[in-house]
């Protein structure tokens, strides 16, 4: 490679919705999960290993009128889609914060041990943050990664300015559709200016809520895959039974029907290309879906009135079910006047750069016809003198991850290599320094 | 050897003449057939002719490293100049005979930043105190521009107390040549540099920035907006033009004979002064602005300089017919085949294509006429079945010769407003619009 020089760094890029984690020099990583943590709270676990765990809430239980009681935690896709008793379904991640460091820590945890089988002291580390992270919140990362996992180096590194890499661009205006929101940030020169940051709440799990209420609305129920069984009664007939199981917690039912319901919206939705109205939607043909228990779904209209709800918010508060952001919802605006208000928030000199390099990133913009209307929408409303121009990956692996892969650009760079956040920088100056060197 | 091959996949005949060349140029290429590295079928891609100039020394292809030398690939530990503590970060490296290589990183070299200047107190205390600016902030906003070398959009975006961009350059700047003016022995040694020769001006960055963002501001509907008047606008000019082309007929023909005469290769000119003198006659003309077509029409043509007089005959007859309607001119046709004349000329000779135009042109005029005294009678009846004032009777080539002159005395006052096309201009002048009357008519 030209200029570039791997060190096995290691890319960790923690998002609402996925966890990614691999090598840098990389094209894809190598762990993907969901990054949500099952908590099985309480001494009387009920697991199938049980000998084990006995053994562990024996010992535990001492200490647990201390502590608040020891918890099971259950990482990745294949812990979580066994179904527990009394498994609640946690997220560490709130409005785009971390709220719950411990979780975090699992996270990374099973992502080092469990996935990648490295060890972190050998591999400096580079994090993704958003770009509104405050200083407290680096300051804990750091912290947790130097003091815990005893890393060599540590780089944090903001997701815009990483998807921004990944595309070989020092300046763009970055629309990333990730899974709790939506944040669009202008990068200049390799630095994302943060007074120009536009953010909001509608991300793909939004939207994957509004699927969700609609379809109960109209009286679907969607059974999570754990709560029905097969059953063969003649040869290649199946019969649907309803399994009975009390002490399933809400949080997972929600979260399995959140995966099935995920699915249906990344196969079928669309972007519509004019602004969704009812009545010329009304005779949409239908397309079918069948959900894993058999049941055959027709989806009309909700095809483009989900997903239009990005570029026209006020539609949610006709989806009955969704009351509750009715509030919210007046202050948040559609996709194609956020970027130009984070545009015009920037200076006069750098709008038409801007303009002209505008990129998607995150799972919910390979939505099918997103790039489009967006296109189409912006160019109505910018200036004339102005080009304007949306890129996007034709790969959808590409535009999930972009963030990551701005990562494993970054840390194979050759020149890169002098910007390190080392483990003597830090025991010398403290974890505060890291404002200064990562900027 | 490529040509035989080629021939066997087709399943060709090879004709011995052809046999007979292969086994003669078999032996020349023999000589080139083998160059050393590569081999004889790569060699053919070629086209077994070696390339002019060789791109890639073929020598060096097969270069096997020396055998003396030992190479292998270790994981070793680096450190880089670059960096201001002594992180050892692994990476591979080619070992050469177990020495490793010895020397810098070799990307240290790309460490470049900027080169600020850096100012004691006393300095700040003798030349840089300013009213709005404050030593804590002079202070920060030059660690910025260390840490972000000097791009000011960044700076402006990270510093604490907000300012705009043009401020924290004009501050920077102006720091830096009050630094340079005070270091410096004499004022000649640094009236050289590039800060003192073109000082930076904060109003006119502030007036560029706001004209550049008014133009940036403007949408696209406002464009639209922009465009659309500047189009009536131009349309309305045009209008005058040829408004005013109509004015001067006589003068046109005269120009036009003259031409003619001069130009004896453009034989469709000669219609012009005949029809021209024929037109002030007619009491209706087919609508002064045919006149401009007509000019335009001619002006086309000459640009040809040689063709056919059919061609040119057509021209005219479009140029003629293109102010009435469709109906109309199918009426023409029905006129002329009614009256067992060829709708063209069979054998088109100048005079036979003038005498021909002519005719159009008359047929045209009749049956305007005929219109204008349809109209007239059945106005004429419904007024008689009404009890209301008659219209004043003026004769309609009066007014309509005034008109084109009315035209000009009122359109700088239109002109301020935006119309929408040039049948609406008509909305006053001219009772020889039928619009107008039918109004009237049926109002009362």
């Amino acid at each position: 490679m030209y200029g570039g020089d791997e060190v096995s760094a290691i890319v960790v890029d923690l998002g609402s919705h996925t966890c990614k984690a691999g090598y840098a020099g990389e094209d894809a990583p190598k762990a993907v999960f969901p990054s949500v943590i099952g908590a099985v709270e309480g001494v009387e676990a009920m697991d199938m290993d049980v000998d084990s765990t006995k053994a562990n809430s024996e010992d535990s239980k001492t200490e647990s009128e201390k502590e608040k009681g020891k918890r099971k935690l259950y990482v990745g896709s294949q812990a979580l889609s066994y179904r527990r008793d009394h498994m609640e379904v946690l997220s560490p991640i709130k409005d785009g914060i971390v709220s719950d460091w411990d979780l975090v820590d699992n996270i990374w945890e099973h992502a080092f041990r469990s996935c990648l089988m490295i060890d972190p002291k050998e591999h400096p580390m580079l994090l993704a943050e958003p770009p509104l992270n405050s200083q407290q919140q680096r300051e804990k990362a750091a912290e947790l990664m130097f003091e815990k996992y005893k890393v060599p180096a540590l780089f944090m590194a903001k997701n815009p300015v990483l998807t921004s890499f990944a595309t070989g661009r020092a300046t763009s205006l970055v629309v990333d559709c990730g899974g709790g929101s939506t944040t669009i940030s202008p990068v200049h020169d390799g630095y994302v200016l943060q007074k120009a940051v536009v953010s909001s709440p509608l991300g793909g799990e939004f939207l994957t809520d509004c699927l969700l209420k609609s379809l109960e609305s109209k009286g679907i129920k969607i059974k999570p895959r754990y709560s029905f069984k097969r059953k063969e009664i003649r040869a290649g007939e199946f019969q649907v039974e309803d399994v009975d199981i009390p002490d399933t917690t809400e949080s997972y039912k929600l979260f399995c029907q959140r995966m099935i319901v995920g699915d249906i919206k990344d196969s079928i939705c669309r972007v519509p290309d004019t602004p969704y109205d009812d009545k010329s939607y009304s005779n949409i043909p239908t397309t079918s879906y069948e959900l894993p228990d058999g049941q055959t779904l027709e989806i009309g209209a909700d095809r483009f009135k989900v997903p239009d709800v990005m570029f026209n918010p006020s539609i949610v508060q006709t989806i009955p079910g969704m009351e509750k952001y009715a509030d919210m919802i007046p202050s948040v605006r559609g996709l194609p006047h956020m970027v130009m208000e984070s545009i015009n928030k920037c200076d006069v000199d750098i709008r038409r750069e801007l303009y002209s390099s505008i990129l998607l990133a995150g799972g919910t913009s390979s939505m099918q016809q997103l790039k489009e209307r967006l296109e189409k929408d912006l160019v109505e409303e910018s200036p004339h003198s102005a080009r304007v121009k949306v890129l996007a990956s034709g790969n959808t692996t590409e535009r999930r991850f972009s963030v990551w892969i701005g990562g494993s650009i970054l840390a194979s760079l050759g020149s890169f290599q002098q910007m390190w956040f080392s483990k003597s920088e830090y025991e010398e100056h403290g974890a505060s320094y890291i404002q200064r060197k990562c900027p | 050897m490529g040509g035989t091959d080629a021939k066997d996949i087709l399943g060709l005949p090879k004709t011995p003449l052809s046999l007979t060349q292969e086994k003669k140029s078999r032996p020349q290429k023999e000589s080139h057939r083998k160059p050393d590295g590569i081999s004889r079928e790569v060699y053919a891609l070629t086209g077994g002719v070696a390339p002019l100039m060789p791109s890639i020394d073929v020598n060096q292809l097969k270069r096997r490293p020396p055998a003396d030398e030992k190479v292998a690939w270790q994981w070793l530990p680096f450190t880089s100049s670059a960096r201001k503590d002594d992180l050892k970060l692994y990476h591979w490296v080619r070992v050469v005979n177990n020495v490793p290589p010895t020397g810098d990183y070799s990307f240290a070299k790309y460490n470049k930043s900027v080169d600020i200047l850096k100012y004691t107190d006393e300095e700040y205390e003798n030349h840089l105190t300013d009213p709005v600016w404050t030593k804590e902030e002079t202070d920060q906003l030059f660690e910025f521009c260390q840490n972000f070398d000097l791009r000011f959009v960044v700076i402006a975006d990270r510093f604490p107390v907000s300012r705009t961009v043009e401020e924290l350059k004009d501050r920077y700047y102006s720091v830096n040549r009050a630094l340079l003016r005070a270091r410096a022995q004499s004022p000649a040694d640094v009236a050289n540099h590039p800060l003192m020769k073109e000082p930076y001006d904060i109003t006119r960055d502030r007036e560029r920035k706001r004209a550049l963002s008014v133009l940036l501001s403007q949408s696209r509907h406002q464009e639209k907006k922009d465009a659309e008047i500047l189009a009536e606008a131009k349309r309305i000019t045009e209008m005058r033009l040829a408004a005013r082309r109509a004015e001067e007929p006589v003068v046109s023909a005269n120009e036009n004979a003259g031409l003619d005469k001069a130009d004896g290769v453009v034989p469709g000119s000669s219609v012009s002064p005949s029809s021209n003198s024929q037109l002030p006659a007619t009491a209706v003309a087919p609508s002064t602005l045919t006149m401009a077509d007509y000019a335009s029409t001619l002006a086309s043509l000459r640009m040809l300089h040689v063709y056919l007089r059919t061609y040119g005959l057509e021209q005219m007859v479009q140029a003629a017919s293109s102010a009435v309607g469709l109906r109309t001119i199918k009426r023409v046709e029905q006129t002329l085949q009614d009256l067992g004349v060829n709708l063209k000329p069979k054998v088109p000779t100048k005079t036979v294509c003038d005498e021909h135009l002519e005719l159009r042109k008359e047929i045209l005029t009749l049956l305007n006429l005929q219109k204008q005294l349809q109209y007239k009678e059945s106005e004429g009846s419904s007024h008689r079945e009404g009890s209301f004032a008659a219209m004043p009777d003026t004769p309609k080539d009066r007014v309509f010769a005034a008109d084109p002159f009315s035209f000009g005395a009122e359109r700088p006052i239109k002109k301020e407003q935006k119309r929408k096309g040039p049948g609406r201009q008509a909305d006053t002048p001219s009772p020889a619009h039928k619009r107008p009357r039918k109004m009237k008519a049926s109002d009362l």
